[in-house]
């Protein structure tokens, strides 16, 4: 708690010592959707308050329709809603006898959460992929399924620290540059600085990230090591 | 409701070789209410060492006329300019004099030293010192700040070169706090002279 807070922290009467089914496992995500590719990165350390859990207890999650899901918040949550994920793409599979699209996994996955809408899942999801046409789409959720699909974005702990940083590379916010898409080469390098960036001045961002390129070949992965401390 | 989140607003200073920079927005608010957009958070000490200070509005204006007040005396008494660490020293006494009532506002000082050696610091709003060797950040999107200026601070930025970064710094980090923003003004301070420049930005 901040010195500025100390004042109003003061408070008289009943202390309060109730079971909270929440916790906060931080790190940093992010996503860029290019034009014929699309980027999901999240880093892998796990922690509690000031301690680490983990340091690699990876928060992106591959789904067997080439969609890439990347979650930030409590990580159990994040695992599960994964796993959720998973079991309905395999049902659909099986009932449409075809894979499920990324704009209807997005769909879908908007539904999922708002089903939990008085107990909600907490995680701050991006969910990554090609759409039908080939080209990057990411989407964004908050906790109980508002999406919107976007260019780029950054979740997380270090979200704030990060999100600036892609409007200005990725958007091209406040600069002149010729309007080209971003090339995956390009794309790589910002996710790769932001990441750097992040472990630098987030406590709770470090170790290592990993990167999963989506292009129309399959998910590549990357691993990236970052700080460690 | 946090007291600094009161009237909005953020500055950040960077060292470059030879050269200093500090920049601040303009805003002031009432929470959500927008209220001006050339709200003055940053001063100058003399040509050489300048300080902003963010967080609640009227402590702002409060602590300028105060270090106006001290650095007067001290230039009478002394006969000279005073010294960033020593006007940095004076700034963390008076904020540490209101330990248990505090001032809600927290600093950033950038100027040179009397070799021309570049020098920056920030504090917090009881006086705690933070001697930084690249680039300090503080206000409502101090966050955005940091992450901007991680991902595009250099060392040995030549002053337009140190401009074009702390610009950019600001102008995207204040586009993603609702409570910074509405124009922004840098100073760049090298041994010969200062150049001030207003920033063209997003008027929401």
């Amino acid at each position: 708690m901040a010195p500025q807070d100390w004042m109003e922290a003061e408070k008289q009467g009943a202390v309060s010592h109730a079971f909270s089914p929440y916790t906060d496992n931080g790190g940093t995500s992010l996503a860029i959707a290019g034009e014929d590719f699309c980027l999901v990165a999240a880093d892998t350390r796990q922690s509690e308050g000031y301690s680490i859990n983990s340091r690699y207890a990876p928060k992106a999650y591959k789904f067997s329709n080439g969609a890439v899901l990347a979650t930030s918040g409590m990580h159990a949550d994040g695992h599960t809603l994964a796993k959720r994920l998973e079991q309905r793409l395999e049902w659909y599979e099986h009932n449409h006898g075809k894979k499920m699209s990324v704009g209807a996994m997005a769909q879908m996955l908007s539904t999922i959460l708002y089903q939990k809408r008085f107990f909600p899942y907490y995680t701050f999801n991006i969910l990554g992929g090609l759409d039908e046409h080939g080209k990057g789409a990411i989407y964004t959720y908050d906790p109980v399924g508002s999406h919107e699909r976007e260019g780029w974005r950054a979740a997380g702990s270090g979200g704030s620290l990060v999100q600036p940083f892609l409007d200005n590379q990725i958007g091209h916010k406040h600069q002149q540059s010729p309007q080209v898409p971003i090339t995956l080469e390009k794309a790589l390098k910002v996710a790769k600085d932001a990441f750097s960036g992040a472990a630098e001045r987030d406590i709770y961002t470090g170790d290592m990230a990993e990167l999963f390129i989506i292009t129309k070949d399959g998910v590549h992965v990357e691993q990236y090591p970052l700080k460690r401390d | 409701m946090s007291i600094m989140q009161y009237n909005g607003g953020c500055l950040v200073g960077m060292k470059g070789k030879n050269c200093v920079a500090i920049a601040s927005d303009r805003r002031f608010g009432v929470q959500a209410l927008g209220l001006s957009t050339n709200f003055q958070r940053m001063f100058s000490v003399n040509n050489r060492l300048y300080y902003g200070l963010a967080g609640l509005g009227t402590d702002v204006q409060t602590l300028s006329e105060k270090f106006r007040m001290s650095v007067n005396m001290y230039n009478l008494k002394e006969e000279r300019d005073i010294a960033p660490t020593t006007f940095a020293s004076l700034v963390s006494s008076t904020l540490y004099e209101r330990r248990f009532g505090p001032y809600f506002s927290e600093p950033v000082i950038v100027g040179l030293e009397k070799d021309d050696t570049p020098f920056i610091c920030a504090m917090d709003l009881i006086g705690c010192i933070n001697f930084a060797k690249d680039f300090v950040v503080t206000g409502t999107s101090s966050e955005q700040l940091y992450g901007m200026c991680e991902a595009l601070w250099e060392p040995d930025l030549e002053p337009e070169d140190l401009f074009e970064t702390i610009s950019q710094a600001m102008l995207n980090a204040v586009d993603r706090d609702a409570l910074s923003g509405w124009g922004a003004v840098v100073h760049v301070i090298t041994p010969t002279q200062v150049i001030t420049r207003t920033l063209k930005g997003r008027m929401d």
